[in-house]
């Protein structure tokens, strides 16, 4: 599927649902799980991903994986709007649910939406807002969410700018490359990445990270024992000390919390000494 | 009783054509979310939906993808003359696969210059025909290099088979990585094996392709007869060897391709299926290729429907080549076992 960037483009309505605010919204990734809950409206959600770990959709149905959604369980919900991160990985399912929607007795809205830069993510509140009928409420988080952003860009303004790797997983080592959002979120917190090159999501030779020579690295690999950063013992950075390791995996879900992580990110910066 | 060849030939493929009209139901009727199946032919949704537009056009992939395999695998026995021979065993489904994702990694590369021309190659047919080209490529290779000293050497074909899986499943590797993060998770979905959801298009065009390529073996069954006694006997009886082969050979890889493009890599259905179908009706082609189709057919829509039953508690499903594997791989090894045996002949 072409990208239709979110922010650019709006969101893809794969099918369209009957006239009236939703009821039973399905969400297809936790960030949108956060944005729904995020505006109140956790009440209407019927399903969420086996990924969800929300403490409100606790009890709630899952309807399989991120990357492999199960149509069949989607359909059992009896969802009047299912809510999609557009992936690769779930495109078939998910185009399989639009099309049954569109031949159904009584359709239900499937809308997708193409999250990749931070733009988007700030973007998403306004679009699932206006999806569940409650515009001012997703325009408003939207504007909470932005304004949260400029207010760290400026406060990072005029700090000295550090040269940063931020890992995402460390076995195999997972970094945030140009075109990721990370890479997008350092620049926020007035940081440079130090992985250059072309591939948003790498798997980084060890190598590369050593001739890097980041100023600091950031570890975000939170699923992972923390001993694993022993892997990168010869990145010079991590000899000095020179490591954050984040509290959650926060930054990395592009939502509300990713705001929250950008938040913690840059104060740990801020801790670190400079070299 | 001893029946005529035709009224054995009626009885076997109507038992094996009842065998799948019962798989399909089946499938149809299980899954994790309660259905009540009069709601869904009464038209009801979400009944009707989860019935009629996933659990069946889920069966008929699957039905496809198994008729496929074991018509290949069928044909290739034949051509090996060994019962050991298996498309994804011997190579053909990993040329299959590693031709599809060439495909998609071509078409991720020009779309880097023309996004719509990129959009076109990465669409569903070049990736298949991709896929029916990797698929004869490798057969070709097998067979080349499974000669020795101008003989067809069953084993060393089926090394060669191995070895080159090992090959395709590394270049796969590297071609995964030069793709996009979306293409990559599609890749991996595609090769995973997880049957039913493509486009209605798509499964339209694999089916053509699979009835087609099985029926052309259905159709050259008495040729395989002749082949299994050996090329000299064969020629001698009148069979132009070379051609006969040729065509099979072609036949058994656009069906393979035409499997993996719509199921991925399922290993095992092309073994498990003649070897029993073989005990069922015995060894004639005209009787075992067609029977082993809808045999196979039926075998791999109830191994999807056992993946999709099997970890529900978990609340996910293994791709069906994952429980054919797990059926498969013991059986390989006890046929191996049983034909090495000296009194078993070196034919199973």
């Amino acid at each position: 599927m072409a990208r239709h960037p979110l922010a650019a483009e709006g969101p893809v309505w794969l099918a369209r649902g009957s006239a009236g605010p939703p009821r039973r919204v399905v969400t297809l990734a936790p960030s949108l799980t956060d944005e729904v809950l995020a505006l109140g409206l956790g009440d209407r959600l019927v399903g969420v991903t086996n990924v969800d770990d929300a403490p409100e959709v606790h009890g709630l149905p899952r309807v399989g994986g991120f990357t492999d959604p199960n149509p069949e369980a989607i359909l059992g919900l009896r969802p009047d709007l299912v809510l999609w991160v557009t992936d690769g990985g779930a495109e078939e399912p998910v185009r399989r649910v639009a099309e049954l929607s569109r031949t159904s007795s009584r359709p239900f809205g499937v809308l997708a939406l193409d999250v990749v830069s931070v733009a988007d993510v700030l973007a998403t509140p306004r679009v699932v807002g206006e999806a569940l009928g409650a515009p001012e409420a997703g325009a408003r988080l939207s504007r909470e969410m932005t304004d949260e952003v400029e207010r760290i860009r400026a406060r990072a303004r005029g700090l000295p700018r550090r040269r940063v790797l931020l890992v995402v997983g460390l076995d195999p080592l997972v970094v945030a490359g140009p075109g990721s959002f990370p890479d997008e979120l350092l620049r926020i917190v007035g940081c440079q990445n130090a992985v250059g090159g072309k591939r948003p999501w790498p798997v980084y030779p060890l190598e590369k990270a050593v001739a890097d020579d980041p100023d600091l690295v950031v570890n975000a690999a939170v699923r992972e024992p923390p001993e694993g950063l022993d892997r990168l013992a010869a990145v010079p950075a991590v000899r000095r000390g020179a490591v954050v390791r984040l509290r959650s995996d926060d930054l990395l879900r592009p939502g509300p919390r990713m705001i929250r992580g950008l938040g913690e990110l840059f104060d740990a910066i801020q801790r670190e000494p400079k070299r | 009783m001893i029946l005529s060849p035709r009224a054995r030939l009626t009885l076997a493929l109507t038992a094996a054509a009842a065998t799948v009209a019962l798989a399909v139901a089946v499938s149809c009727a299980l899954g994790p979310q309660p259905v009540s199946l009069a709601a869904a032919f009464r038209g009801v949704d979400p009944d009707a939906a989860i019935v009629l537009g996933i659990r069946l056009p889920r069966a008929v992939v699957a039905a496809l993808v198994g008729c496929a395999l074991a018509a290949a695998g069928t044909a290739l026995q034949a051509l090996l003359r060994n019962a050991l021979a298996e498309p994804f065993v011997l190579g053909v489904s990993g040329g299959a696969a590693l031709g599809g994702s060439l495909v998609l990694a071509a078409a991720a590369g020009l779309g880097q210059v023309a996004t719509g021309a990129g959009a076109v190659l990465g669409a569903a047919p070049p990736v298949a025909l991709g896929a029916v080209g990797g698929a004869a490529a490798a057969t070709l290779l097998v067979f080349a290099l499974g000669r020795l000293g101008g003989r067809l050497v069953p084993e060393a074909a089926l090394l060669v088979g191995v070895v080159f899986n090992a090959f395709a499943a590394g270049v796969i590797t590297l071609l995964r990585l030069l793709l996009p993060p979306a293409q990559q998770s599609r890749l991996l979905y595609w090769l995973a094996g997880a049957v039913g959801y493509q486009p209605p298009g798509t499964i339209a065009a694999g089916g053509a392709l699979i009835l087609l390529s099985a029926g052309a073996l259905v159709l050259l069954s008495a040729r395989l007869n002749l082949l299994t006694l050996g090329d000299e006997e064969a020629a001698s009886l009148g069979l132009d060897v070379r051609r006969a082969r040729t065509v099979v050979f072609f036949a058994a890889s656009t069906a393979t391709g035409a499997a993996v493009a719509l199921g991925g890599l399922v290993g095992f259905v092309g073994l498990i299926v003649p070897h029993l179908v073989r005990r069922l009706v015995g060894p004639d082609h005209r009787l075992l290729v067609p029977a082993s189709a809808l045999f196979g057919a039926a075998f791999l829509v109830l191994a999807d429907a056992l993946a999709r039953l099997l970890f529900l508690p978990l609340g996910t499903e293994p791709p069906v080549g994952a429980v054919t594997a797990f059926l498969g791989g013991p059986f390989f090894l006890w046929l191996l076992r049983r034909s090495a045996r000296p009194e078993a002949g070196g034919r199973a």
